[in-house]
């Protein structure tokens, strides 16, 4: 519902609204209490760094739930984009051109998502668990599953390194989320979204081009998993062809938790950040109370599915 | 047209006799080998409310998809305001001035009013190529144009999903009508309506007839229909059986129309197709 009805709702409605931004902040008060390593500099920088990465690909998933769907193939993709910049930057020297070269391969993933799913109506999960499927498959034959090492490890400095005290992940993830906050929020593109994913029907019969919505939609995913796999880059110099299996539900999941739901319409890019968090500040809080990380996936699953609860008891309430 | 014009002759004095706002002429319909509609004709005259009715089945909601530019006929033309007008898309129709209320509303639930009034319309502000979308100036608009209508105007800011089933058909009627439009076609407008809300609507509709919109009503309704209409079109298996002045006839002389048991027998109507 976007942040349009802001301001006019009751006490329960607006908990239930901004849930998530209450939770992660009853969350950091009582780590900050019970942990005392929790609340350094140093460990929540920690937080920021670690989740930077599947920040900037949630940012862009926001756009393929709202609009009525989702993208699985966003680890395969960011993988296949780490290792296309490795490969072209050990190949030609060139990092400008290696960056090129991993945009360009988001774009190409999103033309296939994009036209699957848009012009051919194929079933979003459908699309997307076969390009996730045949991306990891192409990028495991195209380097024997190995990693493609011989970046200038320079390059760390984007994914290890800080600028006045802010991880450089983090200010990519913060650009990001702005670029795509505005357009979601601020702009005419980022209302049709929101109609089509709120009664597609509706919305083309009054003019809007839905096809191309969602079209454009999913390349604004395959993008954002493209700028991730740069990210990767930048934090081990290398293509790792295994690299960010599992991404694609945790960014769903951030999303979700965020304030979205999978039927469309709803959801925001403030929310799909402190989703994002939320599940970072859990993971870190489960590692430093010495839980086995073995626990974190049931803490994100229970985490998701109490936030999806919610959502059903105000639904049926109204 | 059979239709003979003495018909137009003793209306309520404040229309003029006029030419037809909108006429289908010898429109058939196929699909495959069923034909919908055989050789129809109709027209609506401009500033009144024009009844549509007739059993399931009888073609009304293709004679409307025609006419609202979503379906284009096998033969037959479409004339708007004189003009022979072929309406490849439902955009095409509504740019000409032609807009449909439809019997799902077409609403986005989700969404706050205003957004829906201007579905497709935004205003925006700023530099053009950045599309920012000019929100304040939306819900000003809104309000202003809801307040217009007398109606008990809801929260603009609030999703429609929060609106009673009346309100939200005021707002969808609204919208069709927020734009100019000439004529505005509404498929069973108060099909899920309590008789409070229906009448809201019903006052609505009057009120955009006042305005000067020509409005063309499919309904199954027929107390309703003798209520708003001023001009009664019968259609039945796909063909037109013929019209009358909602002032001139019965519900009981619609009704055998409409059943095929008053074939030909009764003078309160004219003309087969």
């Amino acid at each position: 519902m976007a942040e349009h009805d802001a301001g006019r709702l009751g006490p329960t409605a607006w908990l239930k609204r901004n849930g998530v931004f209450v939770a992660l902040a009853v969350l950091v008060v009582v780590m900050a209490g019970v942990a005392p390593q929790f609340a350094t500099i140093e460990n929540l920088t920690n937080v920021l760094q670690q989740n930077a990465i599947i920040g900037v690909i949630a940012c862009g998933m926001t756009f393929a739930i709202i609009i009525g769907g989702f993208d699985l193939s966003v680890g395969s993709t960011a993988a296949l984009s780490s290792v296309v910049a490795a490969l072209v930057i050990t190949a030609t020297g060139s990092i400008p051109l290696g960056l090129f070269a991993a945009i360009v391969t988001g774009l190409v993933v999103g033309l296939v998502n994009g036209g699957l799913i848009a012009f051919l109506r194929i079933n979003p999960f459908v699309a997307t668990l076969g390009t996730m499927t045949m991306i990891r498959g192409i990028v495991f034959v195209s380097t024997n599953a190995t990693p493609i090492f011989g970046v200038p490890f320079g390059f760390t400095a984007l994914g290890l390194g800080k600028t006045m005290g802010v991880p450089n992940l983090v200010i990519v993830f913060a650009v990001v989320a702005a670029i795509l906050g505005f357009l979601l929020h601020q702009t005419r593109f980022g209302h049709h979204v929101y109609m089509v994913g709120g009664n597609a029907r509706a919305a083309a019969v009054m003019g809007i081009r839905t096809a191309r919505l969602r079209f454009w939609s999913y390349l604004i995913v395959a993008v954002c998993a493209a700028i991730a796999g740069i990210l990767l880059v930048g934090q081990t110099a290398s293509g790792q062809p295994q690299a960010a299996m599992g991404y694609e539900l945790t960014a769903i999941a951030a999303v979700i938790v965020g304030g979205a739901t999978l039927g469309g319409g709803k959801g925001r890019m403030l929310g799909t950040i402190a989703g994002v968090f939320l599940l970072g500040v859990v993971s870190n809080s489960l590692n430093l109370l010495g839980v086995s990380p073995f626990w974190q996936p049931v803490a994100t699953g229970l985490i998701l599915v109490v936030a999806v609860g919610l959502d059903r008891v105000r639904d049926d309430a109204a | 047209m059979t239709v003979a014009d003495a018909d137009f002759a003793d209306m309520s004095g404040t229309l003029m006799v006029d030419r037809p706002i909108l006429e289908v002429v010898g429109v058939s319909m196929s699909f495959g080998a069923v034909t919908a509609l055989a050789d129809v004709s109709m027209h609506m005259m401009p500033g009144e409310i024009t009844g549509l009715v007739g059993d399931n089945g009888a073609g009304k909601s293709t004679l409307v998809k025609l006419i609202a530019g979503v379906l284009q006929p096998s033969s037959g033309e479409i004339r708007f305001e004189g003009i022979p007008a072929a309406f490849g898309s439902p955009a095409a129709a509504r740019n000409a001035g032609i807009e449909t209320v439809y019997q799902d509303l077409a609403l986005a639930p989700n969404m706050p009013v205003w957004a829906n009034i201007f579905t497709g319309r935004e205003m925006t502000k700023g530099p053009q190529f950045l599309q920012i979308l000019d929100r304040k100036a939306m819900i000003e608009r809104t309000r202003a144009f809801l307040s217009r209508y007398d109606m008990n105007v809801p929260p603009i800011e609030g999703a429609v999903e929060g609106l009673s089933g009346g309100q939200r058909q005021i707002i969808a009627i609204a919208r069709a009508a927020a734009w100019g439009s000439r004529v505005i076609i509404m498929d069973e407008p108060t099909a899920a309506l309590g008789v409070a809300e229906t009448r809201a609507v019903e006052a609505v509709i009057r009120n955009l007839r006042d305005e000067g919109h020509s409005i063309l009503i499919i309904s199954h309704n027929l107390d309703q229909v003798f209520r708003l209409t001023d001009a009664i079109w019968v259609l039945r298996r796909g063909q037109m059986v013929g019209m009358a002045r909602a002032q001139a006839t019965t519900p009981n002389r619609i009704v055998a129309m409409i059943t095929g048991a008053a074939e030909a027998a009764d003078g309160a109507y004219h003309g087969r197709a």
